[in-house]
């Protein structure tokens, strides 16, 4: 069983300050849920850098090589057509294609990479069921703090609100 | 005025004419107001809408129709003009939508804090445009059905694709624009659709959108992927806009037809793209805006702003047309001097003038401030500056093919009747999925403008502390 404390606050700087405090004494693996990107949040959150441009770059060359690959193979290779005499692997002519398929190629991988490093779809999850946290997308701030047990909950309860958050809530995961 | 009553007025700037947020707000009211469109009940206006752009869809299948059981000698083109309409309105089309990809992709690229309340629109636009274009090659195939030709899959014919064919070039384009313009698209809409799934009362409503959102929270993790794929997606589509409309030039500029073999087609394509584009956009988001009573986040400076790009790619069209004809007149060859001579004083000449008239000199009036942002000059001038970016792309694809080498083989060329019905029908077709688009998701950023709200605040707090600082007693340089 997964257990969180939900906090919101009013303001992202509360947020923050919060967040801050909570580190500082000890508490990890915190999570933010804010209605727009608060600066700074990642540093104090630790999150570790993206790994979405080396996706890209690579999804790209993949597919400029296999747009070059399959125009090289049917015009060339399988099946020669000679028009006018005009080279058969004709490389500026399969530019355009390759360039497409680069991005078509890289476009692709970092939709789908968003995806999973959010780990999303996802149907439902236990901080829905918190009635409250509806406003995390439209002017609440949140913060969550996994808890192991009881006496964890009611410290990062009382510390959360003792940094001044509005209210605060349990949400719970049954793990079959 | 919008009737959202704001917070705070704007701090008094005497540097900024107009402000991109007319007002302050709290963040659950700026959203509110924002999502008021979609929340509430259509009303008569958007019915009536829907009834109009429905019965030009049912124009467009009646002619798709006719089209596919009597063939594609229902159209007007014949030999010598083989491409007529069906060009026409995929080159118009498509350049509509490239505005949209440049407002959202190039701006955001730049950081233009302005295409915050813009994008969403110009976006679906886009989309809509690109797949209106996208009907007219199919059904100018003559057999649709089997458009798989141009796929490179493994048939037991080992028929390939000719892929030095700008044809091939063209389909692998226009795919791979409407796809990178839905994944844009949709990334920019997820965490919208988690606000108007969070704001919805009703249950069906709440459930639509939670689907559509595919479950976003707001977690920092999320913020942070999603920014960085955002921003890498507006990195690809930027020069993607640039490299659609290169290829749809080379459709003409590879072959050797006097009046399309010129090497200024890329660069002047994709201008009168951005041009037609631009001048859509104000087409739909003028009205929008008054009707959804958007004026609180789609200010003067929007306007103001727009009508400068309209102004500066109206620019780059007029040095197209100019040069164009330049170097029809500085080849000496007979061919190319008639090609352009037949615009300037033969049979095409009112076409041309016209063109003339619409594209460079109204966008003249944009020098203007007080009529830059003045919604109804904008709005004529944007209309006007549709239809002659429609007639230029006739004149373009028409005049060169009905008078080339041969004048025994000259012969004009007229439309039928269902040439005319594609093409009022794509219009029923665009502006249907504008309006549903209207109806079911949010037309504006809300979370890219309520960020827009917080920068804003930050840097005027920033501004009243350096004055206080200033101010106060022995403070100050």
């Amino acid at each position: 069983m997964s257990r969180w404390v939900l906090g919101e606050f009013r303001t992202s700087e509360q947020l923050l300050e919060a967040a801050r405090a909570l580190r500082a004494r000890g508490f990890t693996r915190m999570d933010a849920l804010t209605p727009i990107p608060v600066e700074g949040v990642d540093e104090v959150l630790s999150l570790p850098p993206s790994g979405l441009p080396l996706l890209g770059l690579v999804a790209g060359v993949g597919g400029a090589g296999g747009a070059y690959l399959v125009q090289w193979f049917t015009q060339a290779v399988d099946w020669p057509l000679d028009v006018g005499g005009r080279p058969l692997h004709s490389g500026p002519a399969f530019i355009p294609i390759v360039f497409e398929s680069a991005v078509l190629a890289a476009a692709g991988a970092l939709f789908l990479g968003v995806l999973v490093a959010c780990g999303l779809p996802r149907l439902t999850h236990p901080f829905f069921d918190v009635e409250a946290f509806r406003s995390a997308s439209i002017d609440g701030f949140w913060l969550a703090v996994p808890v192991d047990d009881d006496a964890g909950r009611d410290a990062v309860d009382s510390a959360l609100r003792g940094l001044g958050a509005s209210q605060v809530s349990l949400a719970e995961e049954e793990r079959p | 005025m919008s009737d959202v009553a704001p917070r705070a007025p704007v701090t008094e700037d005497p540097l900024v004419e107009s402000t991109l947020l007319e007002g302050r707000y709290s963040n659950a009211q700026l959203g509110e107001s924002l999502l008021r469109p979609v929340l509430g009940a259509p009303g008569w206006g958007w019915w009536a809408l829907v009834g109009l752009c429905s019965a030009l869809v049912v124009l467009l299948v009646v002619a798709i129709g006719v089209t596919l059981f009597v063939g594609v000698g229902s159209w007007g083109n014949n030999i010598p003009v083989a491409w007529a309409f069906g060009i026409i309105n995929f080159v118009w089309w498509i350049g509509i939508g490239h505005a949209g990809t440049l407002i959202s992709a190039i701006l955001l690229l730049f950081g233009e804090k302005w295409r915050s309340s813009v994008n969403r629109m110009a976006e679906a636009m886009t989309l809509f445009a690109v797949a209106c274009a996208g009907l007219f090659p199919l059904l100018h195939l003559g057999r649709p059905w089997k458009f798989y030709y141009l796929v490179p899959y493994p048939s037991a014919l080992r028929m390939w694709p000719q892929f030095r064919s700008p044809l091939t070039w063209d389909i692998v384009a226009i795919l791979t624009y409407l796809t990178v313009s839905v994944l844009f698209w949709y990334m920019g809409l997820l965490p919208d659709l988690a606000t108007a799934r969070d704001t919805a009362k009703e249950t069906w409503k709440r459930r639509a959108w939670g689907l559509l959102s595919l479950g976003w929270r707001g977690s920092a993790r999320h913020w942070r992927n999603w920014r960085t794929g955002y921003l890498l997606l507006a990195g690809l589509a930027t020069p993607l806009v640039v490299s659609v409309h290169t290829i749809v030039s080379f459709d003409f500029a590879v072959a050797q037809l006097p009046g399309w073999h010129t090497t200024i087609f890329p660069p002047y394509f994709v201008a009168g793209a951005i041009f037609s584009g631009l001048a859509m956009v104000m087409t739909l988001l003028l009205p929008a805006r008054r009707v959804l009573r958007l004026q609180h986040v789609i200010t003067d400076a929007h306007l103001d702003v727009l009508a400068r790009l309209l102004l500066v790619s109206g620019l780059f069209v007029a040095y197209g047309y100019i040069q164009e004809h330049f170097f029809g007149w500085y080849s000496g060859d007979p061919y190319e001097m008639h090609a352009m001579s037949i615009l300037r004083t033969g049979p095409y000449a009112p076409a041309f003038w016209t063109v003339f008239t619409c594209n460079v000199l109204v966008p003249q009036l944009f020098w203007s401030r007080r009529l830059r942002t003045s919604p109804a000059v904008l709005w004529v001038a944007a209309l006007i500056v549709n239809v002659g970016m429609w007639l230029e792309r006739f004149v373009i694809v028409v005049s060169p093919l009905s008078e080339d080498f041969l004048p025994s083989s000259w012969r004009h060329y007229a439309p039928t009747w269902v040439d005319l019905s594609l093409l009022s029908g794509t219009v029923g077709l665009f502006g249907l999925g504008f309006l549903l688009f209207l109806k079911l998701l949010p037309p504006v950023p809300i979370s890219e403008v309520k960020q827009l709200q917080d920068e804003l605040e930050a840097s005027e707090r920033f501004a009243r502390d350096v004055v206080a600082k200033a101010r106060a007693p022995g403070g100050g340089a």
